[in-house]
């Protein structure tokens, strides 16, 4: 696949940017910056310059509005649209695309969670084909996950085209997903932070938001806790996440995808994160330069103090990780009876479970779940995490110990039975700071 | 006299910053020598065993661990990986950026020796647990610090800038437009290599022919003369384990098809950048002692530069790999750009140079720079380089500086 020309629409959001960053660079094809006001367009440019750390790609970067995107989409081998997180305006995107797509050319999405087959469905019939849903993870640069779907008018032919594209040209993990609510890295990682949500209110009393992320910090294997994650990310988007798969999906956690009432609140407030100045957590910044890190206490509703929280287990872990003594670390996490270690077990074991029982789901094979999960969160991925307890312990039996219920609604043997060696390394995801 | 074999061994992988991982040196050396046994069929019992009878000895390679992570007495902490060092003898190497290279050979002459049957060598650096500025003037020490390094903003880029400087100076034939195209051409070829190997730092990193040659501009501003960002390696952290053994021990454990080491060169040239270009006066070449170490290390194999099939370099520096391209004898001094142009040494090429991405585009741990160039020649000829194997390769070199070409060590890999 030739691809010399490329329009992004929507380049001034923070998807747009960097996704037109991995175009003009890695792709070096001209691409063409589409957003609804020129100026901010313009100012966008020097933000792609930067995700990508190089300003020989300026030269590739051609600011548009939407006055021209006719003209824009006339020239390109490849339009790829990332506007809002609305169907009414995708739609309406994809029937002026329609209109003057090249019939060589390629259509995409990077929607997170919007049909890819109703988006498509408004493309003439001959153009269909050509059109998937193309979900990165932000930021691209460093997270290589590429989501890609095709619907029920895909050119197979086109497809694997644009995977050897996005796989050779662009560096991308390529993952093919089915069209389903929240594509597969999602489906898995909001499971896991709502849940985690849920927690923290279930155990407010406990100190709750703090409380969970110190029980599922970086020692767990990942570079952020849960809900850290979630205060990041933003909770209206982790909203849009969950809801849309709480109404459009049916499995066993379906539960777990219920947006906590206190969360709720939060959101009504707008403290919505990090970007809107506070939410799950917020920084308060003294003069002196000092920095006071807060949280919601679900309890008040107030912020207050990060706790320091002690949790024997935990410390222990993370002394081992420190020394590279990780069948140690495991053993603290295996053989300990606190609450906060069976807390702990609980999510790591189900985060095993769901990811296999997902990858059937929305992926195709059981390696799909690894991939997401390691180049689109840079979580330990489930395989790698089953790996890691297997040398402390007999996985399947922790499992029907600590996930009972889990065990009764899928049949856990089948879906162990698939259980493969990770390509992946845990050792490098199990760390031992905050 | 006595072959030295190849075991195997294991690198870890370049992109990780153990700082953040909230990990030190024992889990750095733990995870590396975990892998490197395991590569090699070898147990810590199996080494409690040798043991017994004195049979194995360990060589560690390190810089200045004494400045980035305040620990010396590196042959000894050992033990600290495992009891079953406990009485293994161990002693550390130290030549700047050619440290794991000193411990090679120190590891190679005691199994010719007859000393012992088994040499584990350990190269290693910890670099990102001070800011880049701190750690550029750790490895000040590298030249003649009093003179060289102290008190300089990062003395080692302003010193390769000069390397380049006196390249021009040396060579007045060489255009500087056509010099300055070649070390960007050097740049892309060592970032588009690291995208094959699955242990570089770099492989997710973007860089261009375009980007490289676009120097002084913001992301690629301007670090030592006329060398900018793209020119340069990066600060890395990392480890690589490499395990030799005796004949001897190669027939008692029924280990076959394994490489020899071939060759080697070590060579001296004057500490003082300044002395280093006066001392070239006479000479083709502007390293001369590091031309030297290959030609030792040509006679010493009975081969000739048509027999390399693949070559490890220290790009430590755009113009540090540019001046190797003649003394590996791939071209004749002052014309080194030829090969880069003509494409002899991309990785499709007929004598590739740095598959593994090289330290632009693999990583610069320095004390671990020459074990793991050693187990990438290792890998090519044993065909385990994976996506970036090389075809059809028999001997492969490598060349290990320490300082400003201070320090040359060459080795050459090859199968029997």
């Amino acid at each position: 696949m030739n691809i010399r020309t490329v329009t992004v629409i929507g380049v001034t959001g923070t998807m747009g940017a960097n996704v037109a960053g991995i175009f003009a660079s890695f792709g070096n094809a001209k691409v063409y910056c589409v957003g609804r006001d020129i100026e901010k367009v313009n100012r966008t440019i020097s933000r792609i310059v930067g995700s990508v750390r190089a300003d020989a790609v300026a030269g590739n970067l051609i600011p548009a509005d939407f006055s021209v995107l006719e003209q824009c989409v006339a020239e390109s081998d490849l339009v790829f649209e990332s506007s809002v997180e609305r169907i009414d305006v995708k739609i309406e995107i994809a029937k002026r695309v329609g209109k003057a797509l090249q019939p060589h050319a390629v259509s995409c999405t990077g929607t997170s969670g919007l049909s890819i087959t109703e988006i498509a469905s408004c493309y003439p019939e001959d153009l269909r084909c050509r059109f998937f849903g193309v979900h990165m993870f932000n930021p691209p640069y460093s997270m290589p996950l590429c989501e890609l779907t095709p619907t029920v008018y895909t050119d197979k032919a086109v497809q694997a085209e644009l995977r050897g594209y996005l796989k050779e040209k662009l560096y991308r993990t390529v993952v093919e997903v089915k069209d389903s609510p929240a594509f597969l890295a999602n489906r898995i990682g909001f499971q896991f932070i709502n849940e985690a949500l849920q927690y923290a209110e279930r155990y407010k009393d406990n100190g709750g938001i703090d409380y969970i992320d110190a029980v599922l910090g970086p020692f767990t294997g990942r570079a952020m806790a849960p809900l850290a994650t979630s205060d990041f990310v933003g909770l209206d988007v982790h909203k849009a996440i969950v809801d849309n798969i709480l109404e459009n999906t049916q499995d066993y956690a379906h539960g777990t995808f219920i947006f906590p009432k206190f969360a709720q609140e939060l959101v009504a407030e707008k403290k919505l994160g990090r970007k809107s100045g506070g939410g799950l957590y917020q920084l308060v910044r003294y003069d002196n330069g000092l920095i006071r890190r807060t949280v919601s206490d679900i309890s008040t509703g107030q912020y207050r103090d990060v706790i320091p929280y002690v949790f024997p287990f935990a410390d222990k872990m993370k002394k081992y990780i420190a020394e590279g003594d990780y069948r140690k670390a495991f053993e603290q996490l295996v053989d300990n009876y606190s609450m906060e270690a069976h807390i702990c077990r609980h999510f790591l074991l189900d985060y095993i479970v769901y990811s296999l029982f997902a990858a059937k789901e929305v992926g195709y094979a059981i390696e799909d779940a690894d991939d997401v999960m390691a180049t689109g969160f840079n979580w330990c991925p489930p395989l790698a995490m089953y790996h890691a307890l297997s040398t402390v312990a007999d996985v399947p039996a922790l499992i029907r110990e600590n996930l009972p219920d889990v065990c009764e609604e899928v049949d856990i043997d089948e879906l162990l039975a698939g259980v493969k060696p990770s390509k992946y390394d845990y050792r490098l995801y199990f760390k031992s700071g905050w | 006299m006595d072959k030295v074999y190849i075991l195997g061994g294991a690198q870890t992988d370049f992109e990780r910053n153990w700082k953040k991982e909230g990990k030190g040196m024992v889990a750095l050396l733990k995870e590396v020598m975990a892998d490197g046994l395991e590569d090699v069929g070898l147990s810590f019992d199996g080494i409690r065993e040798l043991n017994k009878d004195n049979r194995v000895a360990c060589f560690i390679g390190n810089f200045i661990a004494e400045r980035y992570t305040d620990q010396g007495h590196l042959g000894a902490f050992l033990t600290e990986v495992d009891p079953a060092f406990y009485g293994v003898p161990s002693a550390r190497y130290e030549a700047a950026c050619a440290s794991s290279s000193a411990a090679i050979d120190a590891a190679q002459a005691k199994i010719q020796a007859g000393d012992y049957d088994v040499a584990i060598v350990v190269g290693w650096e910890l670099m990102k647990t001070v800011d880049p500025t701190v750690g550029g003037d750790f490895l000040g020490r590298a030249a003649y610090y009093e003179k060289e390094g102290k008190g300089v903003d990062l003395p080692f880029p302003k010193l390769f800038g000069r390397l380049a400087d006196e390249t021009l100076k040396k060579y007045p034939d060489l255009d500087e437009k056509r010099y300055m195209d070649a070390l960007a051409q050097l740049s892309t070829i060592n970032y588009g290599n690291a995208k094959r190997n699955p242990l570089a730092q770099t492989r997710k990193w973007f860089m261009s022919y375009g980007q490289a040659n676009m120097r002084g501009t913001g992301t690629n501003p301007f670090v030592g003369g006329r060398l900018a960002v793209s020119d340069c390696s990066q600060v890395t952290d990392g480890a690589v384990v490499v395990v030799l053994c005796s004949e001897g021990f190669a027939k008692e454990r029924g280990i076959k098809r394994k490489p020899i080491i071939k060759a080697y060169g070590h060579r001296v040239a004057p500490m003082l950048f300044k002395k280093k270009m006066a001392d070239n006066k006479g000479s083709g070449y502007i390293l001369p002692w590091t031309r030297q170490a290959v030609l030792d290390a040509y006679r010493r194999s009975g081969l000739t530069v048509e027999d390399i099939d693949v070559f490890e370099t220290h790009d430590c520096f755009t113009s540090s790999e540019y001046a190797a391209i003649s003394a590996f004898g791939l071209t004749e001094p002052g014309r080194e750009y030829e090969a880069i142009e003509s494409g002899l040494i991309a990785f499709s090429g007929k004598k590739p140079i740095n598959p593994s991405g090289g330290l632009i585009g693999c990583g610069h741990p320095v004390g671990a720079s020459g074990a793991r160039m050693f187990l990438d020649i290792y890998k090519q000829v044993t065909e385990t380089a994976g996506d970036y194997q090389v075809e059809n390769v028999k001997n492969g070199m490598m060349l290990n500086i320490g300082g400003t070409a201070t320090t040359n060590y060459v080795f050459v890999i090859g199968v029997e």
